[in-house]
């Protein structure tokens, strides 16, 4: 018997006011893998990957994570506000906007969700919290408030708050996209490490050298479809289609 | 005997009506923030069930001289069959008027909130009453200490108003006193050194926030 | 409740209406003067009304009501209820006003008076041509916006027995028996002033962020 899938996404359709976002897209993502996302603006990434977290509802279609569906409770009801905050609690997110809470120091960003969403104790989530802020190299940014750190700064505890909650997978969303061009490469560094630790990532990204060197899997989304779906060298060497081709010319002229 | 000296062998009244009168304020300014804070928690969400009626219910206190509605509840009231003391229609009064206040000046605020912060804190697994008490009702107190602080002020001012419905408060003591021994204009500058106490103390409160708000990059608003 | 009694609570709107517009006539110029002598920055003066305008703002008009209804004739001073209505309203929206003012005259720019000086303006001219029309514009939301606040605190009169349009509901309930009915019709007047004057608020707002531009 196969393992089961970190990700599994079978079927998904969503539309907005009548439109189809996303159509009947499938992909599914093992334990350990790091999967990108490419395609250009307006394609669907984004909301592929917040349909994973339910931040947005696929009209068709289910989503698995470690084989248990989200947003669907096991009677077919939808889930309970409860039910579902568990299960985005097994997911970690990484926003274009970095999203910190700008009331509270670093240290307490990153210990938030562990002290009232799992309960963790004070002690127990600060040495967590430590833990992940010296691998993202923030440690000594702690008792600093966001506004005085600059954007890869933010970035970095960021995903340090994300992997507070010991996430099965880790969800980015251009993650570098509002980052001036001399701050990308330390956030791109932190995500890299987490690649070698065999952290399960998806990554909507638009740094095509960086997706190249950390993806197993590479899909491209075309207006909501998944067109392509292959391993990165295959994927930046030998696309299938001419639209992955003109999209690659475009966008990474050097690859 | 001098009026002040007058004034003195009566410092009980006064310090009663102060008493009465800080007694009045810090209940109803507790109570009415927390109705004000209520309200727009029932205002979360993408299309709240309450909407029409909070809206309706804030725009029309604010359209309303305090009294009228404390003459309602103590006044009024007692013909529709129920009936308290001019203490509890006060306090009731109070809180329901400034609570309308209170969630309009944080309703405001939360408007102008960049919806990625809530997303940042569902995506994380905060229920919804805990990512507001966590997460957005802390920022719009740190973003409004100043209206807050202006209507928290007002509130204050319009305890003197339920002397008129027989609340013996710090005016009513003012009152009373300058009608005994004929010293309004003793009694009353005692009165009115009161309430700019207060009122002082209040702003210096508001300052302290601030100070806490400086430190996490919130200008005042 | 029949006509009669409709007929005192529009005596009581009335009542409302001319003793707060008479304190805001007044309170809007002479929150105007106040300003100017604080922007003039005159020693001791200066001081003096910023103690006036802090305590002012700290009073309830409650309590300024029945200071100088109670006060006046123990120095003399006979005053009719009316009269010292409206100086106790007079009294405290000045402050409020004193303030809005000065913050529009603090946030005006200096270079028009260059410029204005420049092509041979008097400073009165420059005062009354350019710059008090701009400052009134700016100005204009706030004070009316302060208009409703001095009409929502107007009922202050009524501790010295002025019969306005709050207490006239205790003379018709004392004839009807039932409170009720004459106070939800005060409630109902109420909101027509307040919403006409949030009304002209929107208009004056929309008047001086064209100015903005
Ligand atoms: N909440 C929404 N309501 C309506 N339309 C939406 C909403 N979110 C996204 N869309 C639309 O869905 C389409 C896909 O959006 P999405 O954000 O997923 O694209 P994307 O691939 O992430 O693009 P980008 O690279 O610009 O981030 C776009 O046409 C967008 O306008
Ligand atoms: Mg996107």
């Amino acid at each position: 018997m196969p393992e089961t899938a970190a990700v599994s996404i079978r079927n998904l359709s969503k539309s907005f006011d009548g439109t189809e976002v996303l159509r009947d897209v499938s992909l599914e993502v093992q334990p350990g893998e790091v999967v990108s996302i490419l395609g250009s603006s307006g394609s669907g990434k984004s909301t592929l990957l917040r349909c994973i977290n339910w931040l947005e509802q696929p009209d068709r279609g289910d989503i698995r994570i470690a084989g248990d569906r989200i947003g669907v409770s096991d009677s077919g009801k939808p889930m309970s506000r409860r039910e579902l905050a568990g299960m985005r609690a097994r997911l970690g997110m990484v926003f274009q906007g970095f999203n910190l809470w700008p009331h509270l120091s670093v240290l307490r960003n990153v210990t938030e969700a562990p002290i009232h969403v799992q309960g963790l104790s004070k002690t127990e989530a600060d040495e967590r919290a430590m833990a992940l802020l010296e691998k993202v190299g923030m440690a000594d940014k702690r008792e600093q408030y966001p506004y005085t750190l600059s954007g890869g700064q933010k970035q970095r505890v960021a995903i340090a708050r994300a992997l507070a909650m010991q996430p099965k997978v880790m969800l980015f969303d251009e993650p570098t996209s509002a980052l001036d061009p001399e701050l990308v490469g330390e956030v791109l560094g932190v995500i890299k490490d987490l690649s070698k630790e065999g952290y399960t990532m998806v990554l909507v990204t638009h740094e095509m050298e960086f997706a190249r060197a950390v993806s197993d899997q590479v899909v491209f989304l075309d207006k909501g479809i998944i067109i392509e779906k292959s391993h990165p060298s295959e994927f930046f060497e030998n696309p299938k289609t001419d639209r992955v081709r003109r999209f690659l010319e475009l966008e990474a002229p050097a690859v | 005997m001098s009026n002040w000296d007058i004034l003195w062998s009566s410092y009980d009244v006064f310090l009663s009506g102060f008493y009465n009168t800080l007694k009045l304020f810090g209940l109803s300014a507790v109570l009415a923030f927390l109705m004000g804070s209520a309200m727009v928690f029932l205002l979360e969400g993408s299309r709240p069930r309450l909407k029409v009626p909070l809206r309706i219910f804030i725009d029309g206190m604010r359209m309303l001289p305090f009294l009228i509605l404390a003459y309602l509840l103590y006044y009024g009231l007692p013909s529709a069959g129920i009936r308290m003391s001019a203490w509890t229609a006060g306090i009731i009064a109070l809180v329901i008027y400034h609570g309308a206040y209170f969630a309009e000046i944080l309703r405001g605020c939360r408007a102008t909130f960049a919806q990625g912060q809530v997303e940042a804190a569902i995506a994380q697994g905060f229920s919804q009453p805990q990512m507001f008490m966590r997460i957005i009702l802390p920022q719009l107190i740190l973003k409004t200490r100043g209206l807050l602080g202006n209507q928290l002020i007002i509130l204050l001012k319009d305890t003197a108003f339920l002397v008129i419905i027989t609340v013996r408060e710090l005016t009513a003591a003012a009152s009373s006193l300058s009608s005994t021994y004929f010293i309004p204009m003793e009694a009353f500058i005692v009165v009115i050194g009161f309430y700019w106490l207060i009122s002082i103390g209040l702003e210096l409160f508001i300052k302290m926030i601030g100070r806490f708000g400086a430190k996490r990059g919130f200008e005042n608003a | 409740m029949d006509s009669s009694a409709w007929g005192l609570l529009i005596q009581g709107a009335w009542t409302t209406l001319w003793i707060s517009g008479i304190s805001i006539a007044i309170g809007v110029v002479m929150g105007l003067l106040i300003a100017l002598l604080r922007v003039a920055k005159i020693p001791v003066l200066h001081q003096l009304l910023g103690v006036y305008i802090s305590l002012a703002r700290a009073t309830p008009l409650v309590t300024l009501v029945l200071f100088i209804f109670l006060t006046a004739p123990t120095m003399g001073i006979n005053l009719n209820r009316n009269v010292a209505g409206i100086i106790a309203l007079t009294l405290n929206t000045t402050a409020f006003n004193a303030e809005i003012w000065r913050s529009a005259f603090n946030n005006f720019s200096k270079e028009q008076r260059e410029a204005a000086l420049a092509i041979g303006m008097t400073p009165w001219v420059y005062f009354r041509r350019i710059m008090l029309p701009q400052i009134t514009i700016t100005s204009l939301p706030g004070l009316v916006n302060e208009m409703s606040f001095l009409i929502k605190g107007s009922p202050a009169i009524a501790v010295i027995g002025v019969v306005d349009l709050t207490r006239v509901t205790n003379r018709i309930s004392a004839v009807t028996y039932d409170p009720l009915p004459p106070i939800l019709a005060a409630a109902v007047l109420y909101m027509l002033i307040i919403s006409l004057l949030v009304w002209l608020q929107r208009l004056a707002e929309r008047k001086a962020s064209r100015l903005a531009v």
